[in-house]
This record gives C-alpha cells, structure tokens and sequence, in this order.
C-alpha cells in the first residue's frame, strides 16, 4: 500500500468509531427514554449491514410531511428473529416505533413494525 | 470330468469359507462415543465477563494486578452501562481490529459447530471468523501471537476442555475493556446441558493482568434453520452509515 491510499484509509479507520458493534452504544444518538410513533408509507427498505434501514414517509406531529429513516439490527440479527428481505416493501403502510433521535433529525432507532392488518414485526 | 472338477471346486471354496469365518479376525477399535455438540448456536449479547453490576475496575469478582489497572486508565467502551459512542478506545471500533478471542463469544450472531473424530470447529457469522480445535494434540512450545491464539481440545465424560494461548494484547478479553497480556490461557469447559443449550465455563489465567485465576460463564441457545448467512460490515458500510444517519462526511470516497 502506497502513501497517498494509506493516510486516507488511516484516517478513515480512526473516524469509524466502529464496526455494527459500536452501534451498541448509540445512547448519545438516539433517546432510549423516549418512544416515538408515527403511521406513513414505506418509501425504502434497504436489508445492509451494518444496519437494516426503512425509510417512511409520515407527518410529524405538526403534520408537517417528513422522510422517517429508521435503523433496526443487522441483517444477520433480525434473521434470527424472523425477518427476510422481502418482510418490508416499498408501498407498505406501516406503523413505526422508535427512539427518536436526540438532536430533532428524522432518524430513530427502531422498536417495533406494525403492519395495517396488525402484524408486528419485532425489533 | 469336468462335471466332477466343477464339484470338487465348489467344494474347497466352502472349505476355506468356512475356515475363513472360523479364524480370529483384528476387530476394529469402537470409536469412543462423544456428546455431540455439532450444530448451529447463538448467545444473547453480552459486554462483559464480569458477573458483577460494577464500573470497570471495581468489580469484587476480578482481581486485577496493578499493571491491568494501568491498562485501564482511558479506557472508554463502546458497548454496556458505561459506553460512549463517540469517545470509545475499542480497538475493534477505532480501528476496525477484530474482535479476538474470547470476546468474539460475546457478540449476539450465529455461530456453527463443526465435530469430527479428530478437530472440533466453530463457523461464526460475523465477519466468517473461523476457529480450529485439533483434539488431544498438545499446544506449540512457542506459539504465535494472533488475533485468535492457538487452541487445543480434549473429551473429559461429556465436557470438551478447549486450551487456548497466543494472543494479541491489543485485544479486549471482552467489551467493556478489561485487558490481558499476551500470557493470557483461556481455558473452556464446553457442554450441552440439554438439547437447546450450550454452556461454556471459561478461567481466565494471566499472571500480568490477574493475580490468580477467574471464571466467567456464557450460555447459547441451539437455532434450528441450520442458516449461516453473512454479516460483514465494511469500511464503506460503516462510513455511508455515518454519512446517512449521523450526517458526518466520509474523509474517503465510499463504494456504494
């Protein structure tokens, strides 16, 4: 490896704070002491490392219209709870709980997946 | 003519057949019969070895030496009560280090059991980490010093002790940061204790870091899907993840 690939790749490896298991710690991304609900329509559902992310499309509670992205487990840990990569897909109504995320962005860290028929989908 | 050596043919072959099944055979030895530990397993997340709900450094159960304490100063987890995303030192966060052993236990994703006559091996999902356990060979005189040590096993009734040495000091022996030295021994007392679960009994012996011997315990539960998919997280992964979630922007550019 070269000079000019090693400092970016150094560089990138001090600023990852981590791989999915640093994600544990996400006490001072998102509010675990706070639930948030919201019922919208899913735009994206991405089945990835390190995180599973569903992005939904629901009003806030101003009924202002937002972009909800919300990350879940890894794939290999929600497998073993059930889902697939076909278990969300775009145009589904769902109904998403989450801790929000401490700094007022549409991000949440997810709790549960209901589904307009009442299926649940754990975290 | 014929008729009669065809006869008398016949006749010696039923002779040395007979004489055949008379005299003493070697019998192959019955292979000895072993719990059968082989399958797919996974364990609840867990940070830390200690069975004590106590900050690093003033748990009761571990007697650390005064190098160990040394270690400690600046640590700051990623992971349990105390963690700090933003400030953790855990080199497999930092750094992307691997997990090394016997951490690698602690994360909560599959691994398999794979158990001949001769090795034992253990298939994990995350990031394909693989383990080789040659039975009833002894350790190397002066083994190498990896990420995941040398290990080595043997049937005592229906437990398999596993001895391992040879690791990295720059490894966490577990999520919250407690350290060992490269003379750490992990001894594993690995038994099914039913037909759904996996006990593991570990000893910790490190003259540097501890002053004497101490013991932690982790239980798997059997998953029945057989399933081993793959959960490798990358640079790139990591770094669209902070770009995406955390709106920090990637210091290289990112494969998408």
């Amino acid at each position: 490896m070269n000079h000019r690939m090693f400092v970016p790749l150094a560089v990138a490896a001090v600023l990852i704070s981590g791989t999915a298991l640093a994600h544990h710690g996400r006490g001072l991304i998102y509010d675990a002491k706070k639930e948030t609900t919201v019922k919208g329509t899913v735009t994206e559902f991405l089945w990835r490392n390190p995180h599973v992310e569903i992005t939904v499309a629901a009003a806030d509670t101003k009924a202002t219209p937002r972009q909800w992205l919300i990350e879940a487990s890894s794939a290999g840990v929600l497998t073993t709870h059930g889902w697939t990569k076909r278990s969300i897909k775009p145009g589904d109504v769902v109904t998403v709980t989450f801790h929000p995320a401490m700094n007022g962005a549409a991000t949440g860290d997810l709790m549960k997946v209901v589904f307009a028929d009442g299926r649940e989908l754990p975290r | 003519m014929r008729q009669e050596l065809r006869i008398a043919l016949v006749g010696l072959f039923g002779v040395v057949t007979g004489l055949s099944a008379c005299s003493p055979r070697p019998v192959a030895p019955a292979a000895p019969q072993h719990p059968d530990l082989s399958g797919v397993w996974l364990g609840t997340g867990k940070s830390s070895w200690s069975n004590a709900r106590a900050k690093l450094g003033e748990e009761p159960d571990i007697p650390y030496t005064a190098w160990a304490r040394e270690r400690m100063k600046g640590v700051v987890s990623g992971s349990g009560g105390d963690s700090d995303f933003e400030n953790a030192t855990d080199p497999a966060l930092k750094y992307a280090d691997p997990l090394g052993f016997p951490r690698q236990y602690q994360h909560p994703v599959k691994f398999k059991i794979v158990q001949t006559d001769d090795h034992v091996y253990q298939l994990w999902e995350w990031n394909k980490v693989w383990r080789q356990i040659p039975l009833n060979k002894p350790l190397s005189d002066d083994p190498d010093i990896t990420w995941y040590g040398e290990s080595v096993g043997k049937w005592e009734g229906d437990t398999l002790i596993v001895d391992s040495v040879g690791f990295k000091d720059s490894t966490w022996l577990d999520g919250v940061g407690h350290p060992h030295s490269e003379q750490l021994h992990v001894i594993e007392r690995i038994r099914r204790v039913d037909a759904e679960t996996l006990r593991i009994d570990f000893t910790f012996e490190d003259p540097v870091a501890y002053t004497r011997p101490w013991t932690a315990q982790h239980a798997f539960k059997a998953v029945h899907d057989d399933n081993m998919g793959e959960t490798i997280t990358t640079m790139s992964d990591e770094l669209r993840y902070r770009e995406r979630f955390l709106n920090q922007k990637p210091p290289i550019a990112i494969r998408r």
